[in-house]
C-alpha cells in the first residue's frame, strides 16, 4: 500500500476532474474555452490600456469537434512567457494579487488547452505579437499532465518567429496561420459615390489562441452567444466580432472610447485574512518587528493598532517575527478580529458606471426603459466590493423576434425532448405558461418532439410564438456579473439570484407569486466588483451568500425598482388619460347631433366648441398629481435614467437628466 | 339588425308634421331648453352637465298633511366630461331627440319602441348607444323629472298591463266603452288615461276593488262579484303600472268612489299597499297625480289564518329576504306612526309565513269573493 502512494500533479488532478473547472460536458466545455480566453484578453487590453477589439471564431471541424480561435488587440505575450501562459496550469499574474481583474487563479486558458489535447490530441496554436515592426511568434504547445509543464511542438521545440510586414503574410498563408491583420472596415452605407471607403487599419499587436476540442454548438440558455451578448452589455467599451458555426458574422460595437479605470492593486485586510495565511506571511518575512509585519502587510494597520492588536494578544511590541510562535499567531489572529480596525479603502474597484450600464443594456437589450445604479463600495470579510445594478423593462421577446429560418435551425439543432422543453431551454424568459400557452394556440401535443415535427408544423409553431403574448407570463431575466463577467450557470444558487427573488417586486408594480421571479419583460442586470469575488466553487459560476453582499445587492436593486415603479405608474396614467379623453371624444359626436336635432344648431359648430372644451379638461387631468402629491411630468426620475420613445424607427432616444460626467461616488 | 343607423327625420316625414296640442308645445320648449343649454355652455368653454333631479330614497319626503311621498329638491349634476357620467349624458340627449321627434310627428310609441328608435352603435366605435332595455329605462324617468314633464307628454307609454270591469261607462279615443260588457278578460288598462285621452260618461259603481294579480280577479269576474255589489273590479298584476294608478287616482278623485285593496300577506303586498296609497319612491315626483292616500287595506291579514282556520299547509315560510323587506317596510314613515299596521306587521313576523290570496281557495274554490270580502266589506274592518 504505502508504496503505492505517490504526489499528484495538478494538472493530472485536474485532466480527472475537468468538471471543477466548467468542462462537465461537450456544450459547456466550447463555452468555457471562449469564456477564458476572451476574460484574459479583455484583462490584457485593459491593463495596457488598448480599447479592446476582440475576434471569436468557431469552425466546426468534424462531427463534435470544433476549432475555436479567439483573437485580441492586446499588447501581445514576451516570447519566453507564451509557453508558460498556455501550457502550465495554475500559472499567472493575478492569483498572488489583491486587485479586480477577471481571471482570478490562472487555470482557465491553460486548462481550455488541456481539455482540448485530451479530447482532440491537437496542440494549442498561439501567435502573439508586440508591435507593428517586430516579429510576431507562433508556438503550438502541448501541457505534460505528469509534470504539469509546457511542451513545444513546432520548429524543434523552438516556435517559429513571423517577420512583420508582406513578407509575414506570406508565411502564414503558406503555413495555414490564422492570424487577423487588419480592422474590419466599418460599413458606411452613406458614403457619397465616388468617395473610397477608408483603408483598413493594421493591427498593432495582439494575442490569438486557436484550440481543436470536442464540443457541442447549441444556441439558448447557457450558450457562446448568450455570454458574448452578456459580456457586451457589461463592457461597452468592447467590440466583438463573432463569427459562429454557420458562418454568420455578430458584431458588437463599443458604446464608448472610455476604458474602465484602471483598478488599484491593495494589500489584504486583517478581517480578510485566516490563521493559516497569517502564518504562512509571518514565514514569509525574513525579518523585522511584529509590528513591522503587521504595517506593511495589511492594508489599514497603523503602528497605532498595531500595538492595540499586540496588547489584546499579549504579545511584545517589539518581538522579532521569527520568534512568533504557533501559539502567538493564534493569539493575534484572535486579536485582530477583537480590535477595531477601520474598513479597506475602496479605491481598487473600478464600477463600470451607471451611464455606460445604460449604454451598453440599451445597445444588445431592445427595451423602453433603462435604469441603473452603481452603489457605493462597501466590505465583506475584508474584502472591498461594490454592486451594481441596472434594469430593461419592455422590448419584445427572443421568442417573438425568432426568424424561420433561425427556428429550423434551432429545432434542428436541440437534444430537447418535447416541445414545451424546447421552448423553455432555448428562450430566455419563457416560463413553462408561455410554453404552454404557445402550444394550446398551436394545438400540439404535450408529448410531442420537436425533432419529428414536419415543416407545415414548424410554420405553424412559429405563427404562434409570434403571435401568442407571451409578456404576462414571462419571468425577469437575470444578467448576473463578477468583475464584468457573465455568469451563465448554477442560477439558483447565486447570491444574486437568492436577493432578487427574496424582494417584493409587486410594490414596483411587477406581479409575483411568492418566493418566485417576479414577471413581466424585466431584465435585471447585477454586477458585483470585487477584489476577490467569492465564487461558490471553482468553475466560478455562482456568488456565495454573503450577507453584506446581499444587503448591497437588495439596495441597489431596491433602487432601480422604484425608478421601474415610477416609470409603470405613469405609464399606466397617461394609459388612463388617454382613455379617459377617448370616452369623451366617442361620445362627442352622438351629443352634438342629438343637440343639433333638438334646437336646429348646426352640429359642426356645436362638435368644436366641445371637442375644445374636452381637450381643456383632459390637459387639466393631464397634470393631476401622482401618489406623492408631486406634479406628474417627465423627467423626475432622477439620475441614470433612458427611455426609449413608443415609435423605435424614429431612432430617437431621449436622455433624461443623464449627468454626464460621472459622478464621483468615493 | 342592432347595428342599423338611428333614424333621421326626412324632409319629407317633417314636413308630415303633426298638429301640437299646448300641451306638446310646452313639452318642446323645455326640450330644445335642454339642448341650448348645452349650447350655451359649450360656446363659453365650459363643461356642459344637466341638473337632474335625484330620484333615491334620501331625496324623497313624506308629507304627513298631504299624506303622499314627496321629491325633495336636492339635484344631481349630470356632467359631460366626467367618466362615469359622460355615457348617460349622451344617452339623455339621445332620449330628449327621440321624444322630440315623437311629439313632432303626433305619435307615441312605447319605452321598448322608443329604445330601438334610439339604439345604433356611435360612429368610428363597437360600442352601442344603449345596451339594452334596462340601459334605457332610468333615462327616460330622468328625462321626465328633468323636464318636469310627464311620460305621456313625452309620448311614451309603458307597456299594458291591469284589467278592468264594473259599471262604468267611458270614451278611450273616441271610442266608447261600457265596462259592465267586457267579458271574462276585462277592459285593458292603457298606460296614458289623462283626460284627453279618456273621459269617463256614467258611473253607477259605489267602490272600487282592487286586487293584486290576474287569478284573482279572474275569480272575482266569474263570480260577478261586481254585479252583486256594484262596484269596479281592476288589478295591476302585481305592482300596478302608471296607468292603472292615474285610473284608479282619477275615478276615487272625479267618481268620488273609495278604493279598497285585496293584496297579499307578505311584504310586497304591504308595498304595493304603499305605492297605491302614497306614490313609490323612483317616482316620487307623480305622487300627487298618482297616490291615493284614502286607499284602504282589505286583506289578507296575518290573523286571518286563524281568523279563517286555514290550513298550516298553505303557509309560505318567509324568506331571510322577506324579514329584511318587512322590517323596512315598518320603518317607513307613513307606517311607522300606525299602530295597527305596526302590529299587523310584527303578527306577520312572528308568524313566520305569508300568505297568498288564493289560500283563501283551500276553503272554498268561491270562498273570497261570497265570504271573506263581502263580511269585511260589512263590517269595515280594513287598515287605514
Amino acid at each position: 500500500m504505502a508504496a503505492k502512494q505517490r504526489s499528484i500533479s495538478v494538472s493530472e488532478f485536474f485532466a480527472k476532474n475537468r468538471h471543477l473547472l466548467g468542462f462537465d460536458n461537450p456544450r459547456k466545455a466550447l463555452l468555457t474555452t471562449v469564456k477564458e480566453a476572451v476574460d484574459n484578453s479583455l484583462d490584457a487590453c485593459e491593463e495596457a490600456g488598448i480599447g479592446p477589439e476582440i475576434w471569436v471564431t468557431i469552425t466546426q471541424t468534424e462531427p463534435d469537434r470544433y476549432k475555436v480561435s479567439i483573437q485580441d488587440n492586446g499588447p501581445g505575450i514576451l516570447k519566453k512567457q507564451i509557453p508558460l501562459i498556455f501550457g502550465k496550469l495554475l500559472y499567472g499574474s493575478k492569483f498572488h494579487r489583491l486587485r479586480m481583474s477577471r481571471g482570478q487563479q490562472g487555470i482557465g486558458i491553460s486548462a481550455a488547452g488541456m481539455y482540448g489535447m485530451l479530447t482532440t490530441g491537437k496542440p494549442v496554436k498561439i501567435v502573439s505579437k508586440l508591435s507593428i515592426r517586430k516579429p510576431a511568434h507562433y508556438y503550438e504547445l502541448q501541457i505534460d499532465t505528469k509534470t504539469n509543464n509546457p511542451q513545444i511542438l513546432n520548429n524543434r521545440g523552438d516556435g517559429l518567429d513571423i517577420p512583420a510586414g508582406e513578407k509575414g503574410r506570406v508565411i502564414m498563408e503558406k503555413k495555414k496561420i490564422e492570424w487577423e491583420s487588419h480592422y474590419p472596415v466599418p460599413e458606411f452605407p452613406e458614403l457619397a459615390e465616388g468617395q473610397e471607403p477608408p483603408d483598413p487599419v493594421e493591427v498593432r499587436s495582439g494575442t490569438r489562441v486557436t484550440l481543436e476540442i470536442e464540443a457541442k454548438y447549441q444556441r439558448g440558455r447557457g450558450s457562446v452567444d448568450e455570454y458574448l451578448e452578456m459580456t457586451a452589455i457589461a463592457n461597452p467599451h468592447v467590440t466583438l466580432h463573432y463569427l459562429d458555426p454557420e458562418g454568420t458574422l455578430h458584431t458588437y460595437s463599443r458604446s464608448t472610447d472610455q476604458l474602465p479605470p484602471e483598478a488599484k492593486e491593495i494589500k489584504p485586510h486583517p478581517y480578510g485574512v485566516e490563521l493559516g495565511r497569517l502564518v504562512t506571511m509571518l514565514k514569509e518575512m525574513k525579518e523585522g518587528t511584529i509590528t513591522q509585519f503587521l504595517t506593511s502587510s495589511f492594508s489599514r494597520v497603523s503602528p497605532a493598532v498595531a500595538r492595540r492588536i499586540c496588547e489584546a494578544a499579549d504579545v511584545s511590541t517589539r518581538s522579532g517575527v521569527k520568534k512568533i510562535s504557533r501559539d502567538d499567531a493564534d493569539k493575534i489572529y484572535k486579536a485582530i478580529q477583537k480590535t477595531k480596525i477601520k474598513a479597506p479603502s475602496t479605491d481598487c474597484i473600478a464600477p463600470i458606471g451607471e451611464e455606460l450600464l445604460l449604454k451598453g443594456l440599451h445597445q444588445v437589450v431592445p427595451g423602453e426603459f433603462y435604469v441603473a445604479a452603481t452603489r457605493p463600495p462597501s466590505v465583506y470579510r475584508g474584502n472591498p466590493f461594490q454592486i451594481e445594478c441596472a434594469l430593461a423593462y419592455g422590448g419584445q421577446n427572443a421568442a417573438q423576434k425568432v426568424s424561420k429560418e433561425l427556428l429550423d435551425r434551432l429545432i434542428d439543432e436541440t437534444d430537447a425532448r418535447t416541445l414545451r422543453q424546447f421552448l423553455m431551454n432555448t428562450f430566455d424568459g419563457l416560463g413553462a405558461d408561455s410554453a404552454e400557452k404557445i402550444m394550446k394556440a398551436g394545438e400540439f401535443g404535450s408529448r410531442q418532439s420537436p425533432s419529428k415535427l414536419k415543416q407545415e408544423e414548424i410554420d405553424r409553431l412559429h405563427d404562434c410564438m409570434k403571435n401568442v403574448n407571451v409578456s404576462d407570463g414571462q419571468s425577469m431575466q437575470i444578467l448576473r456579473y463578477a468583475n464584468r463577467v457573465p455568469l451563465q450557470f448554477k442560477m439558483r444558487d447565486c447570491a444574486i439570484t437568492q436577493t432578487v427573488m427574496k424582494m417584493n417586486w409587486r410594490s414596483y408594480g411587477l406581479s409575483q407569486s411568492r418566493g418566485n421571479l417576479p414577471s413581466g419583460p424585466v431584465r435585471v442586470m447585477v454586477h458585483l466588483a470585487s477584489v476577490w469575488v467569492p465564487f461558490t466553487s471553482e468553475s466560478k459560476e455562482a456568488i456565495a451568500h454573503y450577507d453584506e453582499i446581499q444587503k448591497e445587492i437588495r439596495l441597489g436593486l431596491q433602487t432601480v425598482g422604484r425608478k421601474l415603479g415610477m416609470f409603470l405608474r405613469r405609464r399606466q396614467q397617461v394609459k388612463k388619460e388617454g382613455e379617459r379623453r377617448n370616452v369623451f371624444v366617442r361620445y362627442l359626436g352622438e351629443v352634438a347631433q342629438a343637440v343639433s336635432d333638438l334646437n336646429g344648431v348646426e352640429r359642426d359648430d356645436i362638435y368644436n366648441h366641445l371637442t375644445r372644451v374636452a381637450k381643456r379638461v383632459t390637459k387639466e387631468a393631464d397634470t393631476k398629481l401622482d401618489d406623492r402629491g408631486n406634479k406628474v411630468t417627465e423627467g423626475n426620475y432622477g439620475d441614470n435614467v433612458l427611455i426609449i420613445p413608443d415609435n423605435p424607427e424614429d431612432g430617437l432616444t431621449e436622455q433624461v437628466n443623464n449627468t454626464t460626467p460621472q459622478k464621483k461616488l468615493f | 339588425m342592432a347595428k342599423k343607423k338611428a333614424k333621421r327625420p326626412t324632409p319629407a316625414q317633417q314636413a308630415r308634421k303633426a298638429k301640437l296640442t299646448a300641451k306638446d308645445k310646452k313639452t318642446l320648449k323645455s326640450l330644445i331648453g335642454l339642448a341650448d343649454g348645452v349650447v350655451r355652455q359649450a360656446s363659453r368653454g365650459r363643461a356642459p352637465y344637466i341638473e337632474v333631479p335625484s330620484r333615491s330614497l334620501s331625496n324623497v319626503k313624506y308629507s304627513p298633511t298631504k299624506k303622499i311621498i314627496e321629491m325633495g329638491s336636492s339635484k344631481n349634476k349630470r356632467e359631460l366630461f366626467n367618466l362615469s357620467q359622460a355615457r348617460t349624458y349622451m344617452q339623455t340627449l339621445l332620449v330628449g331627440r327621440g321624444c322630440k321627434e315623437l311629439i313632432e310627428q303626433g305619435k307615441t310609441t312605447s319605452i321598448r319602441g322608443l329604445y330601438y328608435l334610439l339604439k345604433h352603435t356611435i360612429e368610428g366605435t363597437k360600442e352601442e348607444t344603449f345596451n339594452d332595455q334596462g340601459d334605457c329605462d332610468p333615462v327616460i324617468e330622468d328625462v321626465e323629472v328633468t323636464l318636469n314633464a310627464l311620460r305621456e307628454e313625452l309620448h311614451v307609454y309603458a307597456s299594458n298591463r291591469g284589467a278592468m270591469v264594473g259599471n262604468i261607462q267611458l270614451i278611450d279615443s273616441g271610442d266608447e266603452i261600457d265596462c259592465s260588457r267586457m267579458g271574462s278578460g276585462g277592459y285593458a288598462i292603457p298606460s296614458i288615461v289623462e283626460e284627453e285621452v279618456m273621459q269617463f260618461v256614467n258611473c253607477d259603481a259605489d267602490f272600487i276593488l282592487h286586487v293584486e294579480k290576474d287569478t284573482v280577479w279572474r275569480r272575482f269576474n266569474e263570480d260577478k262579484f261586481w254585479k252583486e255589489h256594484n262596484c269596479i273590479l281592476t288589478h295591476g298584476n302585481g305592482q300596478p303600472p302608471r296607468g292603472v294608478r292615474r285610473l284608479l287616482s282619477r275615478m276615487h278623485n272625479e267618481l268620488g268612489l273609495p278604493i279598497f285593496c285585496l293584496l297579499d300577506n307578505d311584504p310586497w303586498g304591504y308595498y304595493i299597499y304603499s305605492v297605491i296609497k302614497q306614490g313609490s319612491i323612483n317616482l316620487a315626483y307623480e305622487s300627487r297625480r298618482m297616490a291615493i292616500p284614502g286607499a284602504k287595506f282589505i286583506g289578507l291579514r296575518s290573523r286571518d289564518y286563524e281568523l279563517c282556520e286555514l290550513n298550516p299547509s298553505v303557509t309560505i315560510k318567509l324568506s331571510d329576504n322577506d324579514i329584511k323587506r318587512a322590517n323596512q317596510i315598518a320603518k317607513y314613515p307613513w307606517f311607522e306612526k300606525k299602530k295597527r299596521w305596526q302590529k299587523e306587521i310584527q303578527k306577520m313576523l312572528s308568524n313566520g309565513f305569508k300568505l297568498e290570496v288564493e289560500a283563501l281557495i283551500s276553503k272554498d274554490i268561491s270562498y273570497v269573493t261570497q265570504e271573506y270580502v263581502p263580511e269585511r266589506l260589512a263590517e269595515a274592518n280594513f287598515l287605514d
